[in-house]
This record gives C-alpha cells, structure tokens and sequence, in this order.
C-alpha cells in the first residue's frame, strides 16, 4: 500500500506538534510495511529514513531558510512567508514575500504536478495547510483523500472569531475528504458541532508518545532552587490559544498564598506583549520569569528542574507537552478543553476559565508532593500504552478500509 | 436443615466538598456541600432514600409481617444513622419498625465505617463503643456479632471481638482461605476459644449485588424460582448459606426496572417452600451451629475487588499518604479534647474518602470510577488533604494553647516554690478516671464544644495547686506508661 502524505513540517526542524505527530505516525507506518511518500512545501533536513519530495526543487521554486521563531508560521493565512523566487545573475536570491495563504496554494499546484508523477493508493493531508494540496492531489489522480485535523481555525481563535480564509479551506477540504481524520474525540466534536462534518465520516486517532529514556540533564533555575523556590512551568507558544493569561491570573492567585512559588514562561508568540504587560499590571514582576524560546536540551532542562507544569490552553486539539513533561518526570495540570485529557488520566484537569480551582490544584500540588509523585509513577506506564504504533495501525486499518472498493 | 442468614449492610459516608486551599483556616465546615453534585450529602441521602431505602424497607416490612419464619440482619454506620436523622428521619423510622419485630438483627461496627483496627486499635475501641451506645439509644438492642468496614478482616481482629464479647465475627468466604471447604459452615479463628465466623457466600450473594440486572449475564433475567433452587442445591452441604450485601444493592445499584424488588417480595416464600430450608439471625445461627474447622486469615481479607484486600483503599501513595496523615494526627486531636474536632477527625475515617482516591484502572477502576462523586482521584485527594490540613490547624492550635496556659501556670508555681528545674508535665486534671461516657480515652471531652478553661479547672480542681507546688519532687513518669 502506497501513501502520498502532505505535510507542512517535519522534524527536525524546530516546529510544534504537528511535525512531532507526523514524524511518529511515518515512521510507525513505515515500519509496519506501508509505503509513505513524503511531501513538504520546502527544502529542509529530514529526520528518519522516509522518501521525502520537496516541492520548491525542480520547480525552480524554492524556499529560503526561514528561520522560524517559536510559534510556526501558520497559524494566520495572513501571516508573511518569504520564499526565493529564483536567482539573479550573481546567484544571489531573489526574495518574495507570500502570505501563508499564497503558500497554501502554491503548494497545492505542486501537489496537483507531483500527483500526476507518483505512484499511489490513498492521498495523506497534515492540517489546513496542506488541505489544498490534498485536494488537488486527488484531482489530479482520482485517489481517496485523508485530511488529518491536528487543529482547526476554532482553536487556533479560541473562539469563534475564526481567520475566514483558513475557515473557508477547511470546509471544502471536508467537503472533498473521504475520510477526516481527528486527534481527538474533542476535535471530533468540534468538527461536528463547527464545521457540519458528518460524524460518519470522523474517525479518531490519538496521537502517540514515544517512551524515549530520558537523560538526566544538568538542572536549571538553580538560584530559585537554591531560595527554596517551587517552579511552576509554562511551555508552549503564547497566543490566545494557549490560555496564558488564565495561567497569569491563577499566578495571582497562588502568590496572594504562597508567596514562595515562582512561575516560568517558556515561548513565544504574538501575545508576549500582553502577558508581560498582564504581569506587569497584577503586581506579578518578581514571581513570573520569561524564558523566551526554548527547544530541545534547554526545554527538557526546564521540564526536568521545575515541580508543575501547567497546559492552561483554552481550546487544544491533543497537547502533547503534558506527556513531554511527564517523561521528564513532572506532574501537569491539563485544561478539559484538550485532547489529551481523554487518554491520559494521571494529571490534575481544571477549565480553563476556572482560574480559582487551577490556583488551587498548583498549590495543593506544591503542598502534596506525594501527589505528583505518583502522577509521575502512574503516568509513565500509561505514556506505554500511548504508542505512535497503535496510532499508525488505526490508521493502516482505515487505508484499508478506504481501499476495498478501489479498482486498480 | 439448611438456614439462610442475610445481612443487608447500610452506610453513607460524609463527602468531602471540593475544600480548596484557599478554604484552609476559614472554613470549618468540610462536609456542606450544596450544589447539584454527588458531594451535596443531603442530596444523596434523598435520593437514595427515594430509590432504596423507602421502598425496601416497605417491602421488608411486609415480608416480615407475611411471614414469622423470615429473618434478616442489619449493620448501619454511625454516619448513615446521622444522616438520616438530618435528613430523612422516617427512614430512620422505618428501621426502627423493622428491628422491632425482634427478628431483625442488628450487628456491630465501627460508627465511621473506617479502617482504624488497622491504624490504631484504641481508636477503633472508641469507635465500636460509640456506635453501640447508638445502637442502643436508637433501637434499643446490644450487637452480638461483629462486622468490619468492608468486611475487613484479620485473626487478630477475630481475637479481639472474642475478647470484647462478641459470639461471631462476619468475613469474605474465600477460597484463598477456604481452600476445598464450604463457606456454608461456621469456622473457628485460630487462637480463640469461642468465637465463630460466619463466611459469605460470595457467589450466591454477588448474583443479587452485581450480577442481578446484568443482561450479559448468561442468567439474566434471574427469578426468585431459580435463584431459591440455587440455595436448595446446597442441602446437604452445609448448614448456613450466608447472603452479604449493601443494602443499596435494592434499588440503588440495582435499580428498580431490573425487577430486583419483586424479587426480593419473592424470595421468602419461595425459599420457605422447601420444608427444610428457613431463616436465621446471625445470632440465632452461631448459636445453633458449631464450627467446623478453623479460617486462619493472617493477612486483611475484605469483600473487595479480585483482589479481596484493602488495596482499594491503600493500594496506592495518595491514599497511604492520607491515611498516614490522619492517624497521624490522633494523639493531638485526642487531647484537644474538643468534641466537634473528634467527630470531624473521625468523619475523616470514614473509608470512602480513601476509596475515592483509588487509580486502579483494570476492571475494578471502572467500579471506583462509578461510585466517586469526584472527577478524579487526584481530585477526591486534594479536597481530603485540604479539609485535614484545615482541622490539622485547628487541633494543633488547641493543643499549642494549652500547652501554653500550663506552661504559664507551672512557671507560676515553679517561681512560687523557688524550684527552678521546670517541668512541663501534664496537670493532673488530664488522667480523670475514664468513666466519661464519651471519648472515654480523652477524659476531657466537654459536651457543649467548649473545652474546660483551665481557670475553670483550678476552680473546679482546689487540690491543682498544692499538686503544683509540690509535683517537682514527685520522679516524671510518661503519661503512656502510667496507664499501664
């Protein structure tokens, strides 16, 4: 069985959880004898051994390297992208500003060019990004279509203020799928409830953890361990999304308490100027620290050195950081708007605009440690059965199941 | 002959509303839940009133007035007789009716249906002594025949009610235990002369408890014929059949659409059919039967899960946390001596809280899962803790208190006597005879939730000061060892 699968990201480029889940879904099917090929929208390394097609090269359309500051590019059809066009006479680049929207369709009229060169039996598509390519990918070869929603336009508004292009993408990609794919039961529901999928039509695949032994790094934060601090953890990209100033205002909260708790923002995005003011403005300075953008060693370093994570987010389609955090042996509090919540039952949940029972799960949490103690120990051998295996084979069983009509 | 010995077994629980830290020194008042959750005690108390405890108990009654033959146990917890005086005292009423039929039994426990024989005997002592005198008080009967909170049970909690008195103690039939044996007969516990056990027959008693309105079950629906011939099969194995259940099993966690109350209007006569097959009290068939081999249960055995321990409730760190915690707590809550700090202690024991704290996800998660008014363990630990810490402060805060005011006292004396070597023992006041009818342990106790001021005390006690004066030359004897 042979996959064509669109994607926007792939590791290891630095990006958030779709490349993660798209990394360890490939690999998972790759491993189980399904033959993935790859499609990104641009030249980068890629991790893993997997056939990979770039669609910038041999089209003389080629992407600079764009560096991607935390949060990823897309999260806005508006947002700028800028891509080399081609080259002058020195070889210097020529530069080209597109919209992530303009980017969308560049992609999908790739798409349509390489559907008509591979071989293949089911169409893959990541997110909105690449619905359009998707879409024409089964145009031009009258295969069934996959559209995997690792998040919609709801969620990325945190409400229903959603970007009308992004929106408008994702219906006629639901319109055209024969099958839409959700990473979770609460995605599924969105997709019903927002965007008028037939339920029929949704099939939900958890994403997966990978159980990785996890190297004990040299601590951090240690002049506040050294106070006798606690450290309660925020990691994520700061938009409305996210629900970081719900977490700012159970800060308020937890300090008017316990004064000797301390909370770190790690990451990026369009909101850090209105949490900083926030924190400004709740008399918060001493008690909230920004780490800016962190990535790999350096994020693991805070997952390992704080006491509490918390994933405020107001609306999130799976989450996979909770899990991050618990294979670097930190308990969470996870938001009941959230994916993950359904399969992971060792965490502390609260609504997201419950800031008054999230003040008090952290610092029960903070008061208890045999609590997060045993969220950690119970956790893990939960994170076993999240595998990325058991993803892939779901989705294996559904290819099958989409190709048992199909004459070849 | 073969007797059938069913005890129903009642009990609510106090549940802990969602007691936030915030709440911690400003709320006294951890069980007032009023929202529209399970954790509102009133709410749950009305409605299972409405779904079982009414309608069972007429049932019962009319059972009993059909027939003279039938007779049937009861166990109560103290937190289930209280509460239903709050809140449903015709219940309460309607029991009364039922135990004064005088064929209606009615078995020891502990008030707060709590594990304490496993933490701390003394306090369990108490506990047991309280909830006979309400037993007394309300039905006016003495419990003969022991039960344990969750059927739990040890050998040596067997020696211990052999030595209190009692003629039998109940405890899960189990195979582990049993081996090829019948749990139909009586046994002996090793060590003990006169006490009896009476074993439950789980399979018998679980087909009503569980299984009744299970459509899965290859015996749904069961009717009262074939369920009776079940019973009858074992003529000629054994003497007793011995049918142990909540009693919430009658339309609470069997509801009324699975047909369990015509069953249960069934059962008796179709039992009573067979010429040789009638009813008993616990009582009644300890003192019929001799025991016929010995059940020696070195480790807890309780009706539980599969696995027939206590892991439900201390299977995991939160919940050994929290049980730590509470005993932990018992020495200082004891010589506060304020009554409504006990209570609220005590109502901390009940088991349940600690059973809410259960992760044990297999097939026996699910069932913790379904009978938790929390979202998640982590939840129902939280609320716990908090609610401990809160009366943690409180109890410490008497006790610091006083430690104080008799400090300042025999700094007083010491300074009055020219000694300068001070002592900081107990006032004699604290060691009364332990005739008080409550908290007899305590022997402080005031019963209008006031300590006794220790001014009050020197008045009350002219003989203190002349034993200040003079106690320094008396050797200093720990309070533990006087007693002994």
């Amino acid at each position: 069985m042979k996959v064509l699968t669109f994607s926007w990201e792939y590791p290891p480029a630095k990006n958030g959880g779709l490349g993660v889940a798209c990394f360890g879904l490939t690999r998972e099917l790759l491993h189980d004898g399904v033959e993935v090929t790859l499609v990104l929208p641009k030249t980068q390394a890629i991790k893993g051994d997997v056939r990979v097609l770039f669609a910038d090269t041999e089209r003389l359309v080629r992407m600079s390297e764009y560096e991607q500051s935390f949060p990823g590019p897309y999260h806005h059809a508006t947002t700028m992208v800028d891509s080399v066009i081609g080259y002058d006479a020195t070889g210097k680049p020529i530069l080209r500003s597109r919209t992530i929207l303009e980017e969308a369709h560049r992609f999908a009229h790739q798409a349509a060019i390489i559907a008509r060169m591979e071989q293949f039996d089911v169409i893959h598509a990541h997110d909105w990004t690449s619905y359009l390519a998707g879409i024409a990918a089964k145009i031009a070869s009258g295969k069934p279509l996959v559209l995997h929603v690792h998040a919609t336009s709801f969620d990325q508004a945190a409400g229903d203020n959603v970007d009308p292009s992004m929106h408008q993408i994702e219906l006629e990609g639901f319109a055209m799928a024969d099958r839409v794919v959700a990473v979770s039961n609460y995605t599924r529901n969105m997709l019903i409830n927002k965007h008028g999928v037939q339920p029929d039509k949704i099939e939900v695949v958890h994403n997966g953890c990978d159980a990785e032994e996890v190297v004990a790094l040299e601590p951090t934060l240690q002049a506040l361990r050294d106070q006798g601090k606690k450290i309660v953890l925020y990691h994520g990209r700061i938009s409305i999304q996210k629900g970081v100033d719900y977490f700012v205002h159970a800060a308020r909260r937890v300090v008017d308490v316990d004064p000797n708790v301390v909370f770190v923002i790690s990451g990026w995005g369009d909101m850090i100027k209105q949490v900083i003011h926030q924190v400004g403005e709740m008399g918060l300075s001493e008690h909230v620290r920004f780490a800016g953008a962190t990535w790999e060693q350096e994020r693991d370093r805070l997952y390992q050195s704080v006491d509490l994570f918390v994933m405020p987010s107001v609306s999130e389609p799976f989450g996979l950081v909770p899990l991050e955090a618990l294979q670097h042996g930190t308990p969470s509090i996870i938001t009941k708007q959230s994916g993950v919540a359904e399969v992971l039952t060792h965490a502390l949940k609260v609504d997201f605009w419950d800031v008054d029972q999230m003040a008090n799960q952290i610092l029960s949490a903070l008061r208890y440690p045999v609590m997060g103690e045993q969220i950690v120990k119970e956790g893990r051998l939960q994170l076993l059965g999240l595998s990325w295996q058991k993803a892939a084979a779901k989705m294996a069983a559904l290819y099958r199941n989409l190709l048992q009509y199909a004459t070849s | 002959m073969l007797t059938v010995c069913p005890y129903f077994h009642v009990h609510q629980p106090y549940r802990v509303k969602k007691y936030r830290v915030f709440d911690i020194g400003t709320d006294t008042e951890y069980f007032n839940d009023d929202s529209e959750t399970d954790l509102n005690n009133r709410r749950i108390v009305e409605k299972v009133a409405n779904k079982s405890y009414r309608p069972t108990n007429k049932i019962l009654k009319e059972l009993l007035d059909q027939h003279p033959e039938f007779r049937f146990n009861l166990s109560f917890s103290g937190t289930a007789l209280d509460q239903f005086e709050a809140y449903a005292p015709d219940v309460l009423e309607s029991f009364q009716e039922l135990v004064a039929t005088g064929r209606v039994e009615i078995l020891a426990d502990t008030y707060h249906h709590s594990l304490a024989f496993f933490y701390s005997v003394p306090e369990f002592k108490r506990q047991v002594q309280k909830h006979e005198r309400r037993i007394k008080q309300l039905f006016g009967v003495k419990p003969r025949v022991f039960r344990n909170t969750e059927l739990s049970y040890r050998n040596d909690l067997a020696k211990w009610c052999e030595d209190n008195g009692y003629l039998g103690i109940m405890a899960e039939g189990w195979e582990k235990y049993l081996g090829w044996r019948s749990p139909n007969f009586l046994y002996h516990p090793p060590g003990c002369s006169k006490i009896k056990i009476l074993l439950k027959n789980y399979k018998l008693s679980d087909d009503i408890a569980f299984r009744f309105g299970n459509k899965q079950w290859s015996s749904w629906p069961l009717s009262a014929d074939t369920y009776a011939g079940w019973i009858h099969s074992n003529h000629g194995d054994g003497e007793t059949v011995n049918l142990f259940m909540d009693y919430e099993s009658f339309g609470e966690h069997q509801w009324a659409d699975t047909g369990i109350f015509d069953f249960l209007r069934a059962l008796p006569e179709t039992l009573l059919r067979h010429p040789d097959t009638s009813f008993k009290t616990a009582t009644e068939t300890v003192q019929a039967y001799d025991a016929k081999g010995e059940y020696d249960v070195p480790d807890v055995l309780t009706w539980a899960d599969t696995d027939r321990d206590l892991t439900a409730w201390n299977g995991n760190d939160i919940q050994r946390d929290a049980l730590a915690a509470t005993y932990k707590m018992e020495e200082n809550v004891m010589k506060s001596g304020k009554r409504d700090l006990i209570e609220k202690w005590r109502k901390l024991q009940t088991s349940d809280h600690f059973y809410y704290m259960c992760t044990k996800w297999s097939n026996d998660g699910d069932v913790h899962a379904y009978f938790s008014p929390y979202e998640s363990p982590y939840d129902a630990y939280i609320a716990f803790m908090n609610a401990l810490s809160d009366l943690k402060l409180r109890v410490d805060h008497v006790v610091n208190e006083q430690v104080a005011k008799q400090a300042a006292e025999s700094e007083v004396v010491s300074q009055v006597s020219g000694s300068t070597d001070f002592v900081p023992l107990a006032p004699p006041s604290v060691n009364p005879p332990s005739n008080s009818r409550d908290d007899a342990e305590s022997g402080r106790v005031s019963h209008d939730n006031q300590t006794i001021k220790p001014e009050e005390k020197q008045r009350l006690h002219p003989l203190q000061n002349i034993w200040n004066r003079f106690k320094s030359i008396f050797p200093v004897v720990p309070r533990s060892n006087q007693s002994t």
